[in-house]
């Protein structure tokens, strides 16, 4: 790490010398170990040790971005000369500049319990075939084809910018990632389940993952089973955190990135609905949806995937607002775009690795919990349907324009949540159709994890997706054919 | 110092044998690559990725593992090894490797894969964007977005089976978004490997894009239902790739293809269809002349006048399926985690129709969409084949044969197996496509379906 840090260190101070008004270096340090399994038997193991660097610097207002994973002195000093003479030779008329921030020297840490090295290969094969044996035994050839990914990440990195910060952090990243087919009565349903969080190896075991995905899969099978169509068109829909918190995240934190709104994603993920939406009003005054609603990004949340205490440019991260009681509120920003809309950064820069410059991403976005206890939310509803999980989903490349479709669906009927289910619900509904149709979000939320996607080359980034179990009223279903 | 490619490569391979592993492949690239992004017709940034990967695959008793190393020296190839050969002794026997190429081969010439002129281009690349992006603006367009990537890099390959070759190849690639207000747009793609004349490239696919973009000005909200569906080249990738990357047997065997290996001869599209993989194309972005176990690249049919004759094989699957090896074998990623040594495709290459583009246009006598491109492709279920994903850029509603106006926020939701079987023309004139929704080079005309299902939000 030292001879890493050092390097890091005479990036900056070189790019410095050779003209650069803003130079910053990341060196991370990581190790990743997955094992995949099928049916019983184990398909693929393996580690990859990883240590890299990746120098931004600014040159009069334009940007070049340069990485490596030979870590020798003069090559670097070379690489930096290079990202000097690219953005001088970009030419760019309007000067990129980053908002103003304090400067920080700071070590942080995920807590972890039991690291990954501590635990044998053999146990960490036991678990995944212990897991199938018991989904094999139960279910035979209703579950055919079963797939699963151990995922073990541990990082250290250090990053240090040319204003005088220096920020060293330890993180350690677990998932369990499932594909599962379950035979039906006729054709199939398939379920890709992520479970992730910050920590160690202890995480599988405190939050019963095995029992978790045990339960997701006798849903499944249940559901290939005994799923009926039925056609339903304005009914009230309640959503559980699973299918709020997809919602959250693309209906609502994507389109609240700064750098998309301003049209940096324009050729790849797109730009964003708030774009018209800011021409003719302000943050804290937008209309979203009803009082009941506020959305939250939060990378300081303990134990979650998306979980950070400062951004990959420095900042000090903090919860986000992004909707408050039905009231647009707020944005994610790097600097750059911080500097755009006149306000300092909240922390959303995060890159995936060394290879990659920081972007304004989300970290762990949600509603924020009601008052409601989950039955209540049902009580008065007299002919509804409870999306608990969801299958295919997509969204325009503004963020107006979504589709989720229901996986295990139930039906509710005067006020209770019945047994029947409901075969392949469709929502599909603009982002204003969902948030003014939420009046009841309830008291507790769950989380699974997600890997976020954005930019170019595409960064998948791990976040948390969950939240509470929030009410829409009379919606129709199906989609508009 | 060790540090040319030969010598690495045996090291790495005597290392490995010493420590008791039996069969090993080690794959270096070498090279850099190039960034240039761009949005509100500036210059974002630009980026160089300096590339020097290390890629091995170990076998000993059966047992097998793939790992990475970036930066390659003795130093670390030693350490890395010893760790993950101590690694390898601890997994079970996989029942996924069956053997690797054995045999030492000549290869195919690649005509073109390597520009010389690369090695000169970055300054020039930036004065081809900046001269695009300073003629952007007026005739209707207020802003261009984009990303031109270039390269070059080295692949050598050397195995415990002494098979050993060596390539070198270099690329481009650019995709531009041309936006004449916030709501319409249109794009344009260029990619290649000869940088013979790149400026005139570039300029087509900026004009294109900007054409699409002005037509789309004033569209309205669609209206759901069945039409007649005529995909863009880069639609037609994106959605007919959903198949053509999942025909191989690691994807079939974990229900993530549309496509079964039962499939093999039987009819699956319409008689107009016929698709190859060809890994020798002088342009295609992923032509290669041998597979990563040193088997010789070639060209397979996929699927013949509707029937598909076969999926992609490397030495492993070959065995398994009682087939032959058809050169595709590739350090595999499913996402995340290690890789796999399994097979996929090089380029895929459609056979042109007889239309031109404008004869589909006007044989379009009841109400048709076209749709220029798309993303955000996902599945309800995979062996099914019941799909959405979401049109962006210009969509027009062309009735009576011809163009009536653009519309917008429709959702094309069908299943991939029926629109398969619904072609109803397809184009002259083959494109490459690559870019973010269309990850495997795919040459390919237009393609029109019959009865497609278009849907839209209901609130």
């Amino acid at each position: 790490m030292e001879y890493g840090k050092d390097l890091a260190d005479h990036a900056v101070d070189h790019a410095q010398s050779l003209g650069a008004t803003y130079g910053e270096a990341r060196y991370i340090y990581s190790e990743e170990e997955s094992i995949a399994a099928r049916n019983g038997v184990i398909l693929s193991a393996g580690i990859t040790p990883l240590k890299g660097l990746g120098i931004r610097v600014l040159v009069n207002g334009s940007m070049s971005f340069v990485s490596t994973a030979k870590l020798e002195k003069q090559h670097v000093e070379k690489l930096v000369k290079e990202a000097i003479k690219y953005a001088k030779a970009s030419k760019r008329k309007k000067p990129i500049q980053f908002s103003e921030e304090k400067t920080v020297d700071v070590k942080w840490k995920t807590p972890v319990k039991i690291k990954f090295k501590e635990i044998s290969l053999e146990d960490k094969q036991k678990f995944i075939l212990d897991l199938d044996k018991e989904l094999n035994q139960k279910f035979r050839l209703k579950l055919p084809t079963r797939t699963y990914l151990l995922h073990l990440y541990s990082e250290n990195k250090y990053i240090v910018n040319s204003e005088g910060s220096r920020l060293e952090s330890e993180h350690s990243l677990i998932s369990f990632h499932s594909f599962n087919t379950a035979k039906g009565k006729v054709g199939s349903e398939q379920r890709m389940l992520t479970l992730g969080a910050t920590g160690g190896w202890e995480w599988l075991m405190e939050k019963e993952i095995d029992k978790k995905i045990i339960e997701d899969n006798i849903a499944l099978v249940n559901v290939a089973r005994n799923a009926i169509e039925m056609k339903l068109d304005n009914v009230d829909v309640v959503i559980s955190g699973e299918v709020s918190g997809i919602i959250a995240h693309e209906n609502v934190g994507h389109p609240s990135e700064a750098d998309r709104i301003l049209g940096r994603e324009g050729a790849q993920a797109g730009e964003s609905f708030y774009k018209d939406l800011l021409k003719e009003g302000k943050l804290g005054e937008i209309l979203m949806g009803n009082d009941c609603v506020s959305v939250i990004d939060d990378p300081t949340l303990p134990g979650s995937s998306g979980f950070y205490l400062y951004d990959d440019e420095g900042v000090k991260a903090r919860p986000r607002y992004l909707i408050k009681e039905g009231k647009l509120n707020d944005l994610l920003f790097n600097r750059e775009y911080a500097h755009e809309f006149n306000t300092h950064s909240n922390a959303a820069a995060r890159s995936m690795n060394y290879k990659s410059e920081p972007l304004c991403r989300m970290a762990n976005t949600f509603f924020e919990p009601g008052d409601f206890t989950k039955p209540e939310l049902f009580e008065d509803i007299k002919k509804g349907v409870y999306l608990k999980s969801f299958t295919e989903w997509n969204i325009d490349d503004r963020r107006f324009q979504s589709k989720y479709v229901g996986l295990e669906a139930y039906l509710i009927e005067n006020g209770t949540l019945t047994n029947t289910l409901i075969r392949r619900p469709i929502l599909e509904l603009t982002t204003f159709g969902i948030l003014k149709s939420i009046d009841a979000i309830s008291r507790n939320g769950e989380f699974s994890l997600g890997i976020c996607g954005k930019g170019d080359p595409m960064q998948g980034i791990p976040v948390w997706l969950g939240g509470p179990h929030v009410r829409m009223r009379t919606i129709r279903l199906g989609g508009n054919k | 110092m060790m540090e040319n490619s030969e010598n690495l490569l045996e090291l790495a391979i005597k290392l490995a044998l010493r420590k008791g592993v039996e069969e090993i492949i080690a794959l270096r690239r070498e090279g850099n690559n190039y960034q240039i992004r761009f949005s509100n017709s500036a210059i974002d940034i630009i980026k160089e990725w300096n590339e020097d990967l290390l890629e091995l695959f170990l076998v000993k008793e059966q047992k097998t593992t793939q790992l990475d190393i970036k930066a390659p020296t003795p130093k670390k190839i030693e350490k890395t090894l010893s760790t993950t050969v101590k690694y390898l002794s601890k997994l079970p026997r996989s029942n996924l490797y069956n053997g690797m190429e054995t045999e030492q081969h000549s290869y195919p010439s690649i005509k073109d894969l390597f520009d010389k002129k690369i090695l000169e281009f970055p300054e020039k690349a930036l004065e081809y964007i900046n001269s695009a992006l300073n003629a952007s603006n007026g005739n209707g367009i207020k802003n261009l977005a984009g990303v031109f990537y270039f390269g070059y890099f080295s692949t050598d390959l050397l195995t415990s089976h002494d098979v050993k070759s060596t390539h070198k190849s270099s690329y481009y690639q650019f995709t531009i978004r041309a936006f004449a207000d916030e709501r319409s747009s249109g794009q344009g793609i260029a990619c290649g490997r000869n940088l013979d004349e790149i400026e005139k490239k570039i300029l087509n696919a900026v004009n294109h894009a900007k054409d699409v973009a002005r037509m789309a000005v004033g569209g309205t909200q669609g209206k759901a239902g069945m039409y007649d569906l005529i995909m863009s080249p880069t639609v037609a990738a994106n959605v007919f790739g959903q198949l053509t990357n999942a025909a191989q047997p690691l994807l079939m065997m974990i229900g993530m293809s549309p496509i079964k290996i039962e499939d093999v001869g039987k009819k699956i599209a319409s008689n107009s269809l016929t698709i190859w993989d060809n890994a020798l194309l002088s342009e295609g972005l992923n032509s290669r002349p041998f597979d990563v176990e040193g088997t010789p690249s070639g060209k397979t049919t996929l699927i013949e006048n509707g029937i598909l004759k076969g999926i992609l094989h490397n030495t492993s699957t070959a065995k398994q399926f009682g087939t032959k090896t058809t050169g595709s074998s590739t350090f595999y990623s499913l996402g995340i985690g290690s890789k796999f040594l399994a097979p996929a495709p090089s380029n895929i290459v459609f056979k042109e129709g007889d239309h031109a583009f404008d004869e589909i246009i006007r044989e379009s006598r009841k109400p048709t969409i076209y749709v220029t491109s798309n993303w955000y492709t996902r599945f309800t279920n995979m062996l099914e084949g019941s799909f959405s994903t979401i049109p962006r850029d210009g969509m027009f509603l062309i009735e009576n044969g011809r163009i009536i106006k653009p519309v917008e926020k429709l959702r094309i939701s069908d299943n991939i197996h029926g629109m398969l079987n619904r072609i109803e023309a397809i184009g002259k004139k083959l494109i490459q496509i690559k870019w973010w929704e269309v990850p495997t080079p795919t040459f390919l005309p237009a393609i029109k379906i019959k009865d497609v299902n278009m849907s839209a939000a209901t609130q």
